[in-house]
């Protein structure tokens, strides 16, 4: 019997959603059709990679980080050599310093670092927080009303703090809201729906739906990114349709297979290495999965992941 | 109410005339395209922009607002149309404070007001409202017969977090009595004239065009946002002229209750213009109005408060008190009465506190807890008093068992010394009620009684017959005598397929999550686990089939289940997830089912463990013949009815007989006359395997042996 392909269409899309400004700025999302299955029909949107520094600069990275970056000692000058990364789409600037239980960096300086990165860098501009609901709704105000008419998009909004981030970002400052849900796709669905609510517009919102690196219970993540999309698609359910943006760098470079040293494991080889592929694995699956942006570091994963988007787009 | 619609329209046209004047005045000194504008906003003159979409710019443009203006004030008799005469006075009011800023860059330089609020401070004040952290905003105007008094009501919205604004010569009266002005403080002292009030209506009206995205012209929307999302009233003070009458009727059609300090008599119109002469009582009656709930950060109690303590055990020696049900009287009682009825944050003690007696002792304890709210229902009365358990024990110190009059509360000596008193109890439990409940509740009191004659009146003439109407209630719920059934899907983070409906006779799967409860997560978390399915589309009695039910279900698990029966375990079975308290499966030789619960280790006649059971059950997947529920819908006249109800049940693990037998037999003696049906059934004393099963059914003569073939 010869093989009949049925093309699988969908009557629902993908929300599209711009970052940026001018001709620098990018689109993620748009795809009716599941991720991409080029050969169903429209993928909206290639996947976009967006390349992270931290604003702790380069402490404890490895040789191929601190190479690439060499001669950059603020968050702004890594930030412009990150811009020219090939292969990078948008910048993140990740506040870690921010948290109080850490470096516990002030509003006002991270502030500071944020308009400068801003400035240095053409491409679209992504923050992230420190991972401290009440801290990252301070900070994201404070940024959010800084780089005004900027475009940039907050990871994230919680459903701890989603109104305070919810109002500042969205509303008052007119930015993108990121909403963070641990896996669930219920819970996704709720902090979309209360972000609504507030008065955020479906179209400025894009879901992190929580990650795991790779064999972490990636399962859990590979299901749940599955059901959004069957949802959004299948169902046509509007507040399931946001576009998902995945930071992959800090949860692939934080498991064991990422951190030990070699001296230690002998026979897993080099530690850069395998942080290297930590990375790319965890970022392929989610793009497979469904994720319209990754968010990375090292430079190796970007170049192998954007290889990987062109040949599949 | 014409005396107040004839105050209205004579303000308006008095403002109306003054504005014309005004504005021609204007022309007529600085020419037609002289600029106007306030400084440091994209929003115009905000009021006219948003009521009309008309971008101001210049002098020459302000006749054409004047005419609309004057087109408000149609005279007519009646409220709604007078109220359109405040937005008149609102806008004219706007239009003589852009003047203001036409003769000068800064005409509130020599104000101890500040005039018009820029954009930037709404941007960054936009945010604390939404979260609720300002939790709402006052406008005082005028000026106070006794100026120590307004000030304390300013102080009292203070302390509570709400943004005051002042116009008039309050303002002095403020300062005068101490009182700390400024952005951070608080409390914005706007402006001497009365038309500087616009400045903060420009602030709601603004707050709507960023934060509520309203279109500019569309005035229906612009008065829905600012009557729904901006928790503004004002307050007047001293003598009333028409145009602070009129100004005030803007107020209330942008929403904003008025409240006077002047009596009104019958002109006053519930919900939007009341008098309040009690200048005590302003400041919580203006909350009420516009039902403001002040975020609680820190319950005021001399011990420790968190989760942490819940499994604190304190014992008899250690302890300084105790409130034992077997040894003395007490009760804990939660009920819903009027508004009228309580005062929010009362908290009574009657009898003696705990510091009259010398450890050990045992003293009498009566909790009545008094609550209401728009929300409120009956029914939550009890769901709100099986937290007071965890909140108890979330107090370092004190330790809790029990519900309803059957309770014991220590307090241990440690806590004593350290100050806590049953005052202390009261405020816990008010705090948590107004945090954890606050969308169904608007208002609390506490009334704590150790007075042991009073305790035992409390407990048998109103705590016991409530207690015995709620279980009159849950006996008589059935799901014939509801509209509604319940979703839940909280446990879709690990079955993600599936969705229980929970029915007043069939309760979630986990035993947990009874109709009452998913009814009130509903009120609580709106957007939750617990969604209304209407009982609508009844395809099939005996299955208990409904195309709302299977909407409901094809929704929650995203298509993955299209179709569940309520009663039936053959057909379309519910799904579930892997947290049931029991298991039911056909045995087919025995022509009936068996119910394991979770705890039972052993074997069942089918062959298979609970574990066994639990794998082909759980997952979300519907298995034909076998299904999880919880302990409760075992004695439930739907258990498992369209194949024949409970006189298929064969076999349970001898604690779930012990357990259920009761109810089971109760049940069964209804529906087939049987007597003592639960010694009819087996268990692993009688058998585990089908063989001896059988035997033991037939020389019981089991009704199922003769009932039509289960399949």
């Amino acid at each position: 019997m010869p093989f009949k392909r049925t093309p699988q269409k969908f009557n629902a899309a993908i929300n599209a959603m711009t970052l940026g400004t001018g001709d620098n700025a990018v689109t993620i999302g748009g795809a009716s059709v599941l991720p991409l299955y080029s050969f169903d029909g429209d993928i909206g949107n290639a996947p976009k990679i967006g390349v992270e520094i931290s604003d702790l600069g380069l402490e404890g990275e490895c040789v191929g980080m601190t190479e690439f970056y060499a001669g950059a000692s603020t968050p702004a000058e890594m930030a412009a050599k990150a811009e020219k990364m090939p292969g990078a789409d948008f910048v993140c600037l990740r506040l870690e310093g921010a948290d109080p239980n850490g470096h516990n960096r002030s509003v006002e300086e991270c502030v500071e670092i944020a308009k400068a990165v801003a400035g240095a860098i053409s491409l679209p501009l992504v923050i992230e927080g420190c991972k401290n609901n009440e801290k990252d709704a301070e900070l994201f105000e404070k940024i959010a009303a800084a780089l005004e008419g900027k475009n940039v998009l907050f990871l994230s909004a919680k459903e701890e703090n989603h109104k305070s981030v919810g109002a500042a970002v969205g509303l008052a400052y007119a930015q993108k809201v990121g909403a963070e849900s641990s896996v669930d796709i219920n819970l996704a669905k709720q902090l979309n729906v209360l972000l609504t609510q507030l008065g955020v517009k479906a179209e400025n919102i894009a879901m992190n739906l929580g990650s795991a690196a790779a064999g972490y219970g990636f399962e859990y993540v590979a299901s749940t990114m599955d059901r959004v999309k069957a949802a959004a698609l299948g169902q046509n359910d509007a507040m399931l349709q946001m576009p998902v943006i995945t930071p992959v760098a800090s949860e692939a470079w934080s498991v064991k297979e990422a951190m030990v040293d070699e001296a230690d494991f002998p026979e897993w080889g080099p530690q850069e290495d395998r942080g290297v592929r930590m990375e790319i694995a965890t970022a392929a699956a989610c793009l497979a999965c469904g994720s319209d942006a990754v968010i990375l570091k090292h430079p190796r994963s970007v170049a192998t992941i954007s290889a990987m988007v062109a040949a599949l787009k | 109410m014409s005396a107040l619609t004839d105050l209205i329209y004579g303000g308006a046209n008095a403002v109306a005339g003054l504005t014309e004047g005004a504005v021609n005045d204007a022309i007529a000194k600085y020419g037609e395209q002289k600029e106007v504008a306030f400084p440091d906003t994209a929003y115009f003159l905000p009021t006219i922009y948003a009521a009309t979409g008309v971008k101001v710019t210049k002098l020459g443009d302000l006749p054409a607002c004047v005419g609309v203006l004057k087109s408000l004030i149609s005279g007519k008799e009646d409220l709604g149309e007078a109220l359109n005469a405040g937005l008149a006075t609102a806008v004219g009011a706007e239009i003589i404070e852009a003047l203001k800023y036409v003769e000068s860059a800064d005409p509130y330089a020599g104000d101890s007001g500040i005039g018009f609020v820029p954009d930037p401070i709404i941007r960054s004040l936009g945010v604390p409202l939404v979260t609720g952290d300002i939790p709402g905003v006052a406008v005082m105007l005028g000026k106070a017969d006794d100026a120590a008094l307004v000030s304390e009501i300013i102080k009292g919205y203070q302390t509570r977090g709400i943004l005051t604004f002042l116009v008039g010569d309050i303002i002095e009266q403020a300062i005068e009595n101490g009182v700390k002005m400024g952005l951070d403080f608080r409390v914005v002292p706007l402006g001497h004239d009365v038309t500087s009030v616009t400045h903060v209506v420009t602030v709601a009206i603004r707050a709507a065009l960023i934060f509520g995205a309203v279109t500019p012209g569309d005035l229906p929307t612009l008065l829905a946002y600012t009557k729904e999302r901006v928790p503004a009233f004002v307050n007047a003070f001293g003598a009333l002229d028409a145009v602070t009458v009129s100004a005030g009727a803007g107020a209330i059609a942008l929403g904003f209750p008025v409240i006077v300090d002047s009596d009104l008599g019958d002109i006053q119109v519930p919900g939007a213009l009341e008098s309040v002469t009690d200048l005590t009582k302003t400041v919580a009656h203006s909350l009420e109005l516009r039902n403001i709930k002040i975020k609680i950060r820190e319950i005021p109690i001399p011990v420790a408060f968190a989760s942490a303590f819940e499994g604190e055990i304190i014992r008899r020696g250690d302890m300084h008190v105790q409130f034992n049900s077997t040894r003395k009287p007490t009760c804990e009682l939660v009920v819903m009465k009027d508004a009228a009825d309580i005062e929010d944050h009362k908290i009574t003690i009657i009898g003696s506190d705990v510091d009259t007696v010398t450890a050990p002792a045992d003293m009498s304890l009566g909790v009545l807890i008094e609550v209401c709210g728009e929300k409120m229902q009956v029914d939550f009365e009890p769901v709100i008093e099986r937290k007071l358990h965890y909140w108890y024990n979330y107090m370092e110190g004190v330790m809790h068992t029990g519900q309803r009059n059957l309770i014991n509360v220590r307090i241990s000596k440690e806590a004593f010394e350290k100050g806590l008193r049953l005052k202390d109890f009261g405020e816990v439990i008010w705090c948590e009620i107004m945090d954890e409940f606050a969308s169904v509740v608007d208002k609390c009191q506490v009334t704590l009684i150790t007075d042991e004659a009073k305790v035992v009146e409390l407990r048998d003439s109103v705590a016991m017959p409530r207690y015995d109407e709620r279980d009159a209630r849950l006996a008589g719920l059935t799901d014939e005598s509801v509209d509604t059934f319940y979703t839940c899907i909280l446990c879709q983070s690990f079955a993600p397929s599936h969705c229980c409906v929970v029915t007043p006779e069939r309760l979630g799967l986990c035993g947990a999550v009874s109709w009452l409860d998913a009814k009130a997560t509903k009120e609580l978390t709106p957007t939750g686990p617990c969604q209304p399915i209407p009982k609508e589309g009844c395809t099939d009695e005996r299955l208990g089939k409904y195309t709302a039910v299977d909407e409901a279900v094809s929704q929650a698990t995203q298509g993955a289940v299209s179709s569940v029966t309520l009663y039936s375990i053959l057909e379309d079975p519910m799904t579930s997830c892997g947290c049931f308290e029991c298991i039911c499966g056909i045995i087919p030789e025995a022509n009936g089912v068996v119910i394991v619960n979770r705890e039972y280790k052993g074997m069942t006649p089918t062959g298979m463990t609970f574990g066994e059971l639990a794998s082909m059950t759980g997952g979300g997947v519907q298995t034909p013949g076998f299904m999880g529920h919880g302990r409760h819908f075992i004695s439930s006249k739907k258990f498992i009815s369209a194949e024949g109800g409970i006189e298929r049940i064969v076999w349970m693990p001898k604690e779930l007989k012990d357990s259920v037998g009761d109810k089971l037999n109760k049940t069964a003696k209804e529906l087939f006359g049987a007597d003592n049906f639960i010694d009819m059934i087996g268990d692993e004393t009688v058998a585990t395997d089908s063989e001896t099963l059988l035997a033991f059914l037939t020389e019981k003569n089991h009704p199922a042996l003769g009932m039509d073939p289960i399949m």
